[in-house]
């Protein structure tokens, strides 16, 4: 109890001292005449892209990882992110009109269809590997479309493509922030609907069923929570790597419970300060940011975890 | 026993994997499965408060089956069983009146004992998985009954297999329920640890006026410990007294050579 406390204070104290950083750092001095049109338009809407793409990414590879019993689940490994990749590529390289949100309705409608394949895979198979290695496969596939999408397209849609790809908290424009921030509270509210399920989901099924809980009807309910946030972190930050893999697996090794009463608002916290560092440095691609931090964190995790024998 | 409501009452139950689901459809046996005949004849069968009763038979009888379908896990193929006089009771009531204990339990890592045995208080937990005081006061008194006290903090992950099944046997006791199921809760266990946890049925029939049903490979363990003995041999049932069994030729099948 005492260890929740002191850690939950850390991490907030953190994402305050983050936040300050994300306002007041930059090329543009806090006397400026400029200062207030800076903070408005581009660097608290950077800030609220980070703190929600953080959270939302976090708490999305948490319940996937729980649902899926596998440490290694997450919006990325499977293929959630390539399927929101797939449709901005058709919005942006193919030039389909996907309405008045353009790219987010793409991203979603993508990571959707992918969600709605692997959930099809899941409920035919009991084995988590074959899952993951489907999952994989998707990815794969997906990543050869959007190739010859790339192949086939001009230097300028080109361009935005792979600037898209590289992920930023940039992009988000004060207009937008309120779609972007329902979507992650409808994914949210999705997900914490279910905590009781995924508090005994990683007992399997059965036993799940055996605590009185309606397992169908939950386990729906959580990957359509993890697949919009997914899909609107991917639209509005692009693909951002690693944040909802590697939050899930610090989250355990700080509050060292399995309780996700604790667990979602601490992977929240964790995944936002991570996001907010990440995007101190505005001027690197956010994803070699993350990768360069999230690398060395998931192999530290998966060894010790596969040392113990506990993954 | 007097007129109240039997706990457990099977009438012309029959079960079997008669639904296909997931796994076997895809293992290529769903034309087999779907015409499977139930594993045995319809059982009629009342299990009262205070008893403990055995479930035998050779491996592939329909044990376990028997067990899930009275835990709600299998459609019965036909008719039907009444908790506590209530027929299709709804998914969170009947978690407060019967848990099925399985040692094949897939092993939650990073959790720890109390997690675990705390997991027993979800069919009466609030919509944000909310604890009480009296939840945990339940589930130490729950750890104490199985005497993993001592263990509340360690990893389930960690345990030995009789240390595992006592815990998994505590979850079953936060739930609170009437009606315990035991699926082979002495197979990993070594001779004294199965005497005790006999032993521990038995308390727990008679002080809280739980019924037990539990199956075992374990015929001594079964005349020793149990009231009576359900038989399942070659797709026919039989319940006897435990003492009674034996003379009464149920336990022949156990001296036949496999062919």
């Amino acid at each position: 109890m005492v260890r929740r406390i002191i850690c939950f204070g850390v991490l907030v104290v953190l994402a305050v001292l983050l936040m300050a950083g994300t306002l007041c750092i930059g090329p543009v001095d806090l006397d400026s005449d400029m200062f207030a049109t800076v903070l408005w338009k581009l660097r608290v809407p950077r800030l609220v892209a980070a703190v929600l793409a953080g959270a939302a990414l976090s708490v999305s590879g948490l319940s996937l990882q729980t649902l899926f019993r596998n440490p290694l689940a997450g919006p990325f490994v499977l293929g959630i992110s390539n399927g929101a990749s797939l449709g901005v590529a058709l919005a942006l390289l193919a030039g389909f009109s996907f309405g008045n949100f353009g790219v987010l309705t793409a991203a979603s409608l993508g990571a959707l269809a992918v969600t709605v394949i692997i959930f099809w895979i899941a409920s035919k198979f009991e084995r988590n590997s074959v899952l993951l290695v489907a999952g994989l496969l998707i990815g794969y596939f997906i990543d050869a479309l959007v190739s010859l999408l790339i192949a086939g397209s001009d230097a300028e849609s080109l361009r935005m493509y792979i600037s898209w790809g590289m992920g930023s908290f940039g992009r988000l424009t004060p207009s937008n922030i309120w779609i972007f921030a329902v979507a992650v509270a409808v994914g949210l509210l999705l997900i914490v609907s279910c905590l009781r399920y995924l508090n005994g989901a990683r007992l399997g099924d059965d036993f799940a069923r055996g605590l009185g809980l309606s397992v169908a009807v939950q386990k729906k309910c959580v990957l359509l929570g993890a697949s919009i946030l997914a899909a609107a972190v991917t639209a509005f930050c692009g693909p951002v790597a690693f944040i909802g893999i590697a939050v899930p697996h610090l989250t355990y090794l700080l509050f060292h419970t399995t309780n996700h009463r604790v667990l979602i608002p601490g992977v929240m916290l964790c995944g936002a300060d991570l996001a907010l560092l990440a995007g101190l440095f505005p001027t690197i691609p956010l994803n070699a940011t993350l990768s360069i931090v999230g690398v060395p964190v998931i192999l530290w995790v998966l060894l010790r975890s596969g040392r113990e024998g506990r993954l | 026993m007097t007129n109240e409501v039997p706990l457990l009452q099977c009438k012309k139950l029959e079960f079997g994997y008669g639904k296909v689901s997931g796994a076997a459809a895809i293992a290529g046996t769903s034309d087999a499965v779907g015409a499977a005949p139930a594993l045995a004849a319809p059982l009629d069968f009342t299990l009262s408060a205070g008893e403990v009763v055995a479930v035998v038979g050779a491996n592939g009888s329909g044990k376990s089956t028997l067990l899930k379908t009275l835990a709600g896990f299998v459609q019965p193929l036909s008719g039907a069983f009444e908790i506590e006089g209530v027929v299709n009771m709804p998914l969170r009531e009947r978690a407060k009146k019967i848990a099925l204990v399985r040692m094949g339990n897939m092993v939650p890592s990073r959790m720890t004992v109390r997690e675990f045995v705390g997991l027993g208080r979800t069919p009466y937990s609030n919509f944000l998985d909310g604890r009480l005081a009296e939840d945990g006061r339940i589930v130490d008194d729950a750890l104490a009954t199985v005497g993993m006290t001592a263990f509340a903090n360690r990893a389930v992950a960690e345990l030995s297999d009789g240390e595992r099944s006592r815990v998994y046997l505590a979850e079953a006791l936060a739930q609170q329920v009437q009606i315990l199921l035991l699926d082979e809760p002495d197979a990993f266990l070594d001779v004294p640890h199965s005497h005790h946890l006999f032993k521990m049925l038995r308390t727990l029939a008679a002080e809280r006026k739980m019924g037990i049903l539990v199956s075992t490979h374990s015929i001594e363990y079964a005349e020793k410990y149990c009231n009576r003995m359900m038989v399942i041999d070659k797709g026919c049932i039989q319940v006897d007294t435990a003492a009674e069994a034996r003379a009464h030729g149920l336990l022949r099948w156990t001296e036949e050579e496999i062919v």
